[in-house]
């Protein structure tokens, strides 16, 4: 009985390959369905994100094991094994308890400490667990990875810190501005990283977006997909009062907002804040503007800058991370040793009391005249012997269970005197 | 020597010093230093604080500003009262890491003051205490308050400008939200102070407390100026676009003000002020001859110890 990771990641593999391994929502129920079916008994868990995708499982056999696995991936995509096999990683027992606290906590993750894989894993188990392609085992184990990676965001600061340039910008926003809903977010040029500060403030309540953009058609594109006013580029300088968020990249080489325009500006609007985010390179806006009292001004820079500090912090963090999960995974190897001990030592139990009752039977004709009081003292007496045995071999197997390292022990007790897996199984 | 009941205050300082330490150990070592642990505290504190009051006031029968010592606690528990409950109700937990920390230090500089035989000048009517005194305490206690936020405003803003981010970065709310506090705050101590001021003067004109030169009273003096600066900044920010740091600026200006007014009329000797209760001075004050009834005063109130026949008592504690 082991426990089984097997996939690949953002790491191990380009997105080509990635995507034709990928399951989506709809075949993982049929994947599941399809493992179980073809390894008998056995427990899984497909985990399939845009960065990686996994298949954790478990099966009382050893039905399991990288090559199988394999196979199950090149099947089910029907795709030949030689063109992604050396892209997955495969671990078992311990590793792979490791692995999936890693990737549940979100230490594996493209940016560490993003919390969106916690969610995905989850909705990864819950289906798997819906589907009943999940036991005792992997139940255990996955509703242990969630509770470790809540733990470790909330015991460390492994997601704290924006880390990407446009929530950097927001977060700038929501420290200087109590209310968004009466704020307007006038957008200068209509780049990507513009629009996607946008969404941000919309998701904040912004309501008012005011657009300019030497192409009109442009301009008007992105203001209708915000409800927002698309405006004539020449008579930006008017609009600027009226902003309290102003995003600019345009590609222009000089700057497009003077130090003349923001002091007006802020006149106009009676000393209310302004935040002026300069996402252009050249610069748009003068830099002089930041020393206007209650204006502030941020250009691609601050923001990266601001970005990697919160990198380097979380990264940081990683030792805390790992101390943590290195202390829960020795705990679930604990339980799942004792899990295992327990029918293997029995199993042990049987194979001598076999050969026990085996000897005695091939003993017994050859007693003809025995009374049967000298009989039973005979069969007690071999009862005793083996029991007397294994009594320190199993109180062992036991003890070391507890501290990790049992299941191994008792492997190679069974390895000694030929027990296989297979005869207690059938039983 | 300390009497049993101010070992409460002691108390209540003790709540206020861990709060303290909690508050600002939990920005830097939130796992450590937890917050909830740090809530209890401030409200221990704060129920301590209330009850030492309580007990001071049945004892005397008078609102506890009898003594320099007493108006001193009495005005510290007014802030942390108005501190804890924005910090709850606008859910700004950062205002306590910068108000207790002064807190703690102004109630140990409060206990100096319990040896301290300063006592109100006259007896105060009760009418009098409350139009005058109760709305010129919480104008101040609102003045302070809109001081702290003033300092995180400022503190806020300074780091937004100069792009360093430190601890308090996150913990501190937005320049909006303390903008508007601060607005709130100076908003509700300046008609209070007002309506103190407007009382305190028909008191000092009808009751002749302070003399005939009531107006040269060097707290009617400051308290006037508090006034004024106040109302300057109220007409620049509703007027003029003054805005945030301005305001800020003149917020702690005021405050400044608005502890000097508190404290220095002593050391100026203003009649209104708290008086050493030396023989000399009661028998000064006794040539007089006012009859107590007609004895008001301006702005601090005095309390009465059932044995005082004078119009200034002479308590010490």
């Amino acid at each position: 009985m082991n426990l089984h990771a097997i996939g690949l990641n953002h790491k191990s593999a380009p997105v080509e390959i990635r995507e034709k391994l990928a399951f989506s929502a709809s075949s993982i129920p049929i994947a599941l369905s399809s493992f179980t079916q073809s390894f008998s008994s056995s427990e899984t868990v497909i985990l399939s994100t845009c960065n990686r995708v996994e298949i954790y499982g478990t099966s009382p056999d050893d039905c399991l094991n990288k090559e199988s696995l394999l196979d199950f991936f090149s099947a089910f995509h029907g795709l030949p094994k030689e063109k992604f096999s050396e892209h997955m990683y495969h671990y078992q027992n311990l590793d792979a308890v490791k692995h999936l606290f890693f990737v549940t906590s979100s230490l594996d993750s493209l940016v560490v400490g993003e919390s969106q894989i916690l969610s995905q894993v989850k909705e990864a188990y819950m289906t798997a667990a819906s589907q009943e392609a999940t036991g005792s085992i992997l139940n255990q184990l996955f509703q242990r990875a969630l509770s470790v990676a809540k733990d470790i965001h909330t015991k460390t600061n492994i997601s704290k810190g924006k880390v990407s340039i446009s929530s950097v910008a927001v977060e700038f926003a929501v420290k200087i501005f109590k209310d968004f809903s009466d704020k307007t977010v006038f957008i200068i040029g209509a780049g990507e990283m513009c629009e996607l500060v946008l969404k941000h403030l919309v998701e904040q309540g912004t309501k008012t977006a005011i657009v300019a953009n030497r192409n009109y058609d442009k301009a008007q594109a992105l203001a209708d997909e915000y409800q927002g006013k698309a405006i004539n580029y020449d008579s930006l300088e008017d609009y600027l009062p009226q902003a309290d968020i102003i995003i600019s990249s345009t590609s222009a080489p000089h700057y497009v907002i003077h130090t003349e325009h923001i002091k007006n500006a802020i006149k106009m609007r009676r000393g209310n804040p302004m935040l002026l985010i300069d996402i252009a390179v050249p610069r748009d806006i003068n830099p002089e503007i930041a020393r206007i009292d209650n204006v502030y001004l941020y250009n691609i820079d601050d923001l990266q800058t601001v970005v990697n500090q919160n990198i380097d912090e979380r990264e940081k963090e990683f030792t805390q991370c790992q101390i943590i999960i290195d202390k829960e995974v020795e705990k679930f190897m604990a339980w799942f040793e004792e899990l295992k001990i327990g029918p293997a030592i029995a199993q042990l139990r049987n194979h001598f009391h076999k050969i026990g009752e085996d000897e005695l039977e091939r003993l017994r004709p050859k007693l003809e005249n025995i009374a049967h009081e000298e009989w039973e003292h005979i069969v007690y007496s071999v009862q005793r012997t083996i029991n007397k045995i294994l009594h320190k071999p199993a109180k062992v197997g036991k003890e070391k269970a507890k501290n990790g390292g049992g299941y191994k022990y008792v492997e190679t007790i069974k390895n000694l005197f030929g027990i296989h897996h297979h005869d207690e199984n059938k039983r | 020597m300390l009497d049993p009941v101010q070992y409460i205050f002691i108390a209540t300082i003790v709540f206020y010093l861990l709060d303290s330490i909690w508050e600002i150990g939990s920005i830097f070592n939130p796992q450590k230093f937890h917050k909830v642990l740090a809530n209890y505290f401030i409200i221990i504190g704060l129920c301590l604080h209330s009850a030492f009051l309580i007990i001071v006031s049945i004892q005397s029968g008078n609102l506890p500003i009898s003594t320099l010592f007493e108006s001193a606690t009495f005005y510290l528990f007014l802030i942390v009262l108005i501190s804890v409950a924005i910090k709850f109700t606008y859910r700004i937990p950062s205002i306590t890491p910068f108000l207790m920390p002064i807190i703690t230090g102004f109630s140990i500089a409060a206990i100096a003051l319990v040896g301290n035989s300063l006592t109100l000048t006259y007896e105060l009517k009760r009418f009098w205490q409350f139009a005058h005194i109760i709305p010129i305490f919480l104008g101040y206690s609102a003045f302070t308050v809109s001081f702290i936020l003033s300092i995180m405003y400022l503190t806020q803003e300074r780091q937004l400008k100069k792009k360093a981010f430190g601890p308090l970065f996150d913990s501190l709310p937005s320049l909006g939200t303390l903008d508007a506090l601060m607005w709130k705050t100076i908003t509700l101590g300046f008609p209070l102070l007002t309506i103190g001021l407007a009382s305190g003067t028909i008191w000092a004109k009808t009751s002749n407390i302070l003399g005939d030169l009531w107006y040269l009273d060097s707290k009617v003096l400051l308290g006037t100026l508090t006034w004024l600066i106040y109302a300057a900044l109220l007409h620049l920010r509703l007027g003029a676009s003054f805005h945030g740091t301005k305001v800020a600026f003149v917020t702690v200006i005021g405050f400044v003000i608005v502890v000097f007014t508190f404290i220095g009329p002593f050391f100026m000797g203003s009649k209104h002020a708290y008086v050493e209760s030396s023989p000399m001075l009661k028998k000064e004050m006794q040539l007089e001859e006012i009859p107590i009834e007609d004895i008001p005063v301006e702005e601090e109130p005095l309390k009465e110890e059932p044995e005082k026949d004078v119009g200034f008592s002479n308590i010490t504690l």
